[in-house]
């Protein structure tokens, strides 16, 4: 400690331990917020059409389009050590192959407090594809609304506040109606 | 110049070196070991990555630092931010999971409940992009769980920052060594 | 040319005496701690990482200013060297 440079030395070391400690406190402090915010997912309608996609673009595949409508009120879930929301859609099915399917078709980031009060209409803003060309024998979709906690510092969480019951995929649309 | 340190070395004799030496080597062996054995524990090749690029803004910026795990027996889930190295790829990256199909193969020779027979089909996208990443992906249709170096479970911001600024600005690295060096034509001993 | 070197060096080590150095360690280590649990606090109270971050760097910004410049307060008990000895008187002792 008796020069300037060793000095610096010193006290930096001990500020890093310290910044350190600050750092780990606060993402311990975020598992002290346990909100657990439910939200009311309505799927209003479903509808397949045939159509090219972005990966095959020479093949015929059957596109499902969904129709949802969506209130939930997320703001508990925001607290001190939350940087944003993720919040996706996903639907869940199997497919006659025997195949479990998670699709996310529709995803938003909220950064702010006073806009994780949702009440919206929505459809999906990604492809909905099967692996195979079609839709068709696979079992009902169950569609759920989760969301990702991004804290500042600290562990990321996940979690999930909306749910609907198993919904069977329509019949293929030939024309545009 | 170098006078004074020969003539310390000579009094300080061959044994002195070959502690420093020896103390060094132990320095570099610990870290080796911690590393590796956090990578064992994570079940992943480097379970301490820094963001490179910023296709998940505005969740993670460049240099910030990720933890990430593993875990054999868990399968990968939407939402999921994951690491992923496609072959030939020089950089890994770090995309959210949009899509997975667990696909339970078909194949004879497999009892379908084996985890050998199952296979995960994966795909990403970064919060940041308008699209997926099968363009990414460079010929491969779909991410397997062999490309995946590991799932994102904590978050450090900014900590990584210094390697990156080491390369986008040499000039920095140069004006480090200098000051590192007139600090020591400076300092007395 | 060795005594502008000298002063140069005096300068940028800053040295002060031991007495100094004990107030420095203890000046640095209680500010720290205070600051990481003071900020840490605050911040809690008011949910806002803005707070903690702006109190912890500004304590240690003053931290710094005080700790590192060798201000006269760390200098107030320089060592006292006993008198030197001429070389007769030494090798009568020894």
């Amino acid at each position: 400690m008796h020069t300037v440079y060793s000095r610096i030395n010193n006290v930096s070391a001990f500020l890093s331990s310290c910044l350190m400690a600050l750092l780990a406190a606060i993402a311990l402090s975020s598992l002290v917020f346990t909100a657990d915010p439910k939200g009311i997912l309505d799927v209003q309608s479903l509808n397949i059409y045939e159509g090219h996609t972005r990966r095959y673009h020479n093949r015929w595949q059957d596109v499902t389009f969904v129709n949802f409508n969506l209130t939930a009120d997320l703001t508990p879930l925001f607290n001190w050590n939350t940087k944003q929301l993720f919040l996706y859609l996903q639907a869940e099915y199997v497919d006659a192959k025997g195949v479990k399917n998670e699709v996310v078709i529709w995803d938003r980031i909220i950064h702010k407090k006073d806009k994780a009060n949702l009440s919206l209409n929505g459809r999906n803003k990604y492809v909905f594809r099967n692996l195979g060309k079609s839709f068709k024998g696979a079992s009902a979709a169950n569609y759920t609304l989760k969301y990702n906690v991004m804290p500042y510092v600290g562990l990321l969480t996940y979690g999930e506040a909306a749910r609907t019951g198993p919904l069977a995929f329509p019949e293929k649309r030939t024309e545009v109606a | 110049m170098f006078a004074d340190e020969l003539k310390t070395l000579r009094r300080l004799g061959v044994r002195h070196v070959l502690l420093q030496i020896l103390n060094f080597a132990s320095v570099l062996a610990t870290g080796l070991m911690m590393w590796k054995g956090l990578g064992l524990v994570c079940n992943t090749e480097s379970p301490i990555v820094v963001v490179l690029s910023g296709s998940m803004e505005p969740a993670f910026y460049r240099g910030d630092l990720l933890f990430l795990t593993n875990p054999a027996s868990e399968r990968y889930h939407t939402g999921d931010i994951t690491v992923y190295k496609i072959p030939g790829a020089d950089i890994p990256i770090v995309h959210r999971v949009l899509e997975t199909h667990d696909v339970v193969s078909k194949d004879k020779g497999y009892v379908s409940a084996s985890p050998l027979a199952q296979k995960q089909l994966i795909l990403t996208k970064g919060d940041n992009n308008p699209v997926d990443d099968i363009d990414l992906y460079q010929g491969l249709e779909w991410l397997e769980r062999k490309h995946i170096v590991g799932k994102v479970r904590g978050f450090l911001p900014y900590i990584g920052y210094v390697t990156i600024a080491m390369n986008d600005f040499p000039q920095l690295k140069y004006a480090l060594l200098g000051g590192l060096g007139l600090l020591a034509l400076v300092q007395r001993e | 040319m060795d005594a502008l070197q000298a002063k140069i060096q005096s300068i940028f080590e800053g040295k002060i005496d031991f007495e100094g150095q004990k107030k420095v360690e203890q000046i640095s280590r209680v500010t720290l701690v205070a600051a990481a649990v003071v900020s840490f606090i605050v911040g809690f109270a008011l949910q806002s990482l803005r707070a903690t971050f702006v109190i912890f760097i500004s304590a240690n910004i003053v931290l710094f200013l005080v700790v590192v410049p060798p201000w006269p307060m760390f200098n107030q008990h320089p060592v006292k060297f006993l008198p030197a000895k001429s070389p007769s008187n030494d090798k009568k002792s020894s």
